[in-house]
């Protein structure tokens, strides 16, 4: 794996608040190594560490996406739900930004035939199908349409599972770290001083509250998977 | 799965999750996607995890961590005229079309009910099997080589207000006659039903056995699941398995010819069942451990 330059300024992510970690009641000790210091019962994570392993976890990025790989970015904080969207359009990736449902990878059957409804009532509601109906089924329909655009709308494009994960709070994601640990898939997650930095395969140190400091991250990870994409121009 | 040990000794500072033997006993045979779990960066979650298949992503830098060395950030140097890429916000704003041909390109048309660059949208539909009109799908019996046969079938009922709900609940055992067990569970309404459940469940966790040429074990052991202990023993060849019930139908699938089994414990078929097959995943060649001691083999029988 050759290291590249990212662009990681630590003054940028002391600007974006990236150090700040939870209450100190609330940490897990696992967290040890990676915090630094204890400031007005705040702990503060090591940001050498961070850069280190964002770096790392950039040009793994770049790798797999160098060979054609896919990456969902899964991360429903409804602070941060919309600009999640826009980094993973962006990059290209399929995510999830409304709530993840249980088993939309370990029953990946069952997600692929919901997938086929929505692309089907798509098709409908392109070709006007829908205005053909009686007004009350076209209204369900519509209704179905509009909750599987919410939770499936970002892995529309999803033809089988993805090969990285990207996790963006580990304690809300909790359910989603699970079924990708079950299925073998390797997943890079923000860690925040409340959570388990053993059970992603590679976790970041970062603060996950503040909306600067996750985009902060997405968009590092982001510039990684575009620039390994074969396909993409550099623009100048 | 040496090396594992080694580095496991340098994270010592971190407290490990034990390592959980009866969960997930994925094989790598089965057509879920495996990579090389970098695992970062405790490795004792290996006893847990799958065997990986070699796959082309590098997740190596991750083994080797050791949390209370000093990290120093020291990043290349950037390349001359390097300018910071725009954030995913400030950068030009697409048009949908542009999105949705930029993800098609890469995907394929997929799943979005629409297409702009003129593929077929219902790619996806020949990936979909056609469920006959009965509603039964007719299934070849034997799929991958794996041979079933079902230790216990009971009728389970559960109380509601409106009487009483029959379930049937099967217990079967898979395995090719070479090495590979699996025992699985499954409960649905009508016996074949809940037969098929529980081999696609037995075929999610299948164990390998270490079995010496004359196809036997190479030592004793014991294994315990719930209440039920099974005891092992390796026996010369012509004895036959010796064993009684659940214990006896899994030897026989792995493909052993000559062993002993007791059920020490309980003697409920599931639990002794799942307890073979743990005392069979504590069992070693003699080869491993001479290479985890170093020593050569001739050491081990003295």
């Amino acid at each position: 794996m050759a290291r590249r330059y990212w662009n990681i300024n630590l003054e940028e992510m002391l600007e974006a608040g990236v150090h700040f970690g939870h209450g100190t009641r609330k940490w897990n000790p696992r967290m040890a190594p990676y915090i630094s210091a204890k400031r007005k019962g705040i702990h503060i994570t090591n940001l050498t560490r961070t850069a280190r392993f964002l770096s790392e976890a950039c040009d793994l990025l770049f790798d797999a996406a160098s060979k054609r790989k896919q990456f969902l970015i899964v991360g429903t904080k409804n602070k941060a739900a919309d600009s999640m969207a826009r980094a993973a359009i962006r990059a290209r990736c399929h995510y999830v930004n409304k709530k993840w449902l249980g088993g939309m990878l370990t029953n990946w059957p069952t997600t692929e035939t919901r997938l086929h409804k929505f692309r089907d009532l798509r098709t409908e509601q392109n070709t006007g199908g829908l205005n053909r109906l009686p007004k009350r089924d076209a209204a369900m329909l519509k209704r179905q349409l509009s909750r599987l655009q919410t939770y499936l709308g970002g892995i529309k494009y999803m033809t089988r599972l993805p090969d990285i994960v990207i996790i963006v709070d580990q304690q809300e994601e909790y359910t989603a770290l699970r079924e990708c640990i079950t299925l073998g898939i390797p997943t890079i997650c923000l860690i925040d001083t409340n959570c388990d930095p053993d059970i992603a395969d590679i976790s970041i140190p970062a603060n996950d509250d503040v909306i600067a400091s996750i985009r902060l991250i997405l968009n590092k990870l982001v510039v990684a998977i575009c620039e390994g994409r074969p396909s993409y121009i550099r623009n100048p | 799965m040496a090396a594992t040990t080694a580095t496991a000794a340098v994270l010592s500072s971190l407290s490990f999750l034990s390592p959980n033997p009866s969960v997930s006993f994925l094989f790598p045979k089965s057509t879920k996607p495996f990579f090389l779990s970098g695992s970062f960066p405790s490795l004792s979650l290996s006893l847990a995890r799958p065997q990986p298949k070699a796959s082309d992503i590098d997740t190596a830098f991750f083994d080797d961590l050791d949390p209370e060395e000093e990290v120093v950030f020291d990043p290349p140097t950037p390349p001359e005229g390097f300018t910071p890429p725009p954030a995913f916000d400030d950068g030009p704003d697409e048009t949908e079309d542009e999105i949705a041909a930029a993800y098609e390109e890469l995907y394929g048309p997929a799943y979005s009910g629409i297409s702009v660059l003129g593929n077929d949208v219902f790619v996806m539909d020949s990936k979909v099997k056609k469920t006959s009109a009965f509603g039964k799908v007719k299934k070849d019996k034997v799929r991958d080589g794996f041979e079933e046969r079902v230790v216990q079938v009971r009728r389970v009922t559960k109380v509601v207000k409106g009487g009483k709900q029959l379930h049937f609940r099967a217990v079967v055992v898979v395995g090719d006659k070479q090495g590979q067990v699996g025992v699985g569970v499954g409960k649905a309404k009508e016996v074949i039903g809940a037969v098929q459940k529980s081999a696609v469940n037995a075929r999610r966790n299948i164990v390998t056995i270490p079995m010496t040429k004359y196809l036997t074990f190479p030592h004793r052991s014991e294994g315990d699941y719930g209440a039920a202990t099974v005891m092992l023993r390796p026996a010369a060849p012509g004895t036959g398995v010796i064993a009684g019930g659940a214990v006896r139908i899994v030897l026989e699938m792995a493909g052993v010819e000559n062993a002993l089994g007791k059920q020490l414990g309980s003697k409920n078929a599931l639990n002794n069942a799942r307890a073979t097959v743990v005392a069979v995943q504590k069992m070693k060649q003699f080869r491993e451990v001479a290479q985890e001691r170093g020593i050569p083999m001739e050491e081990l029988w003295k």
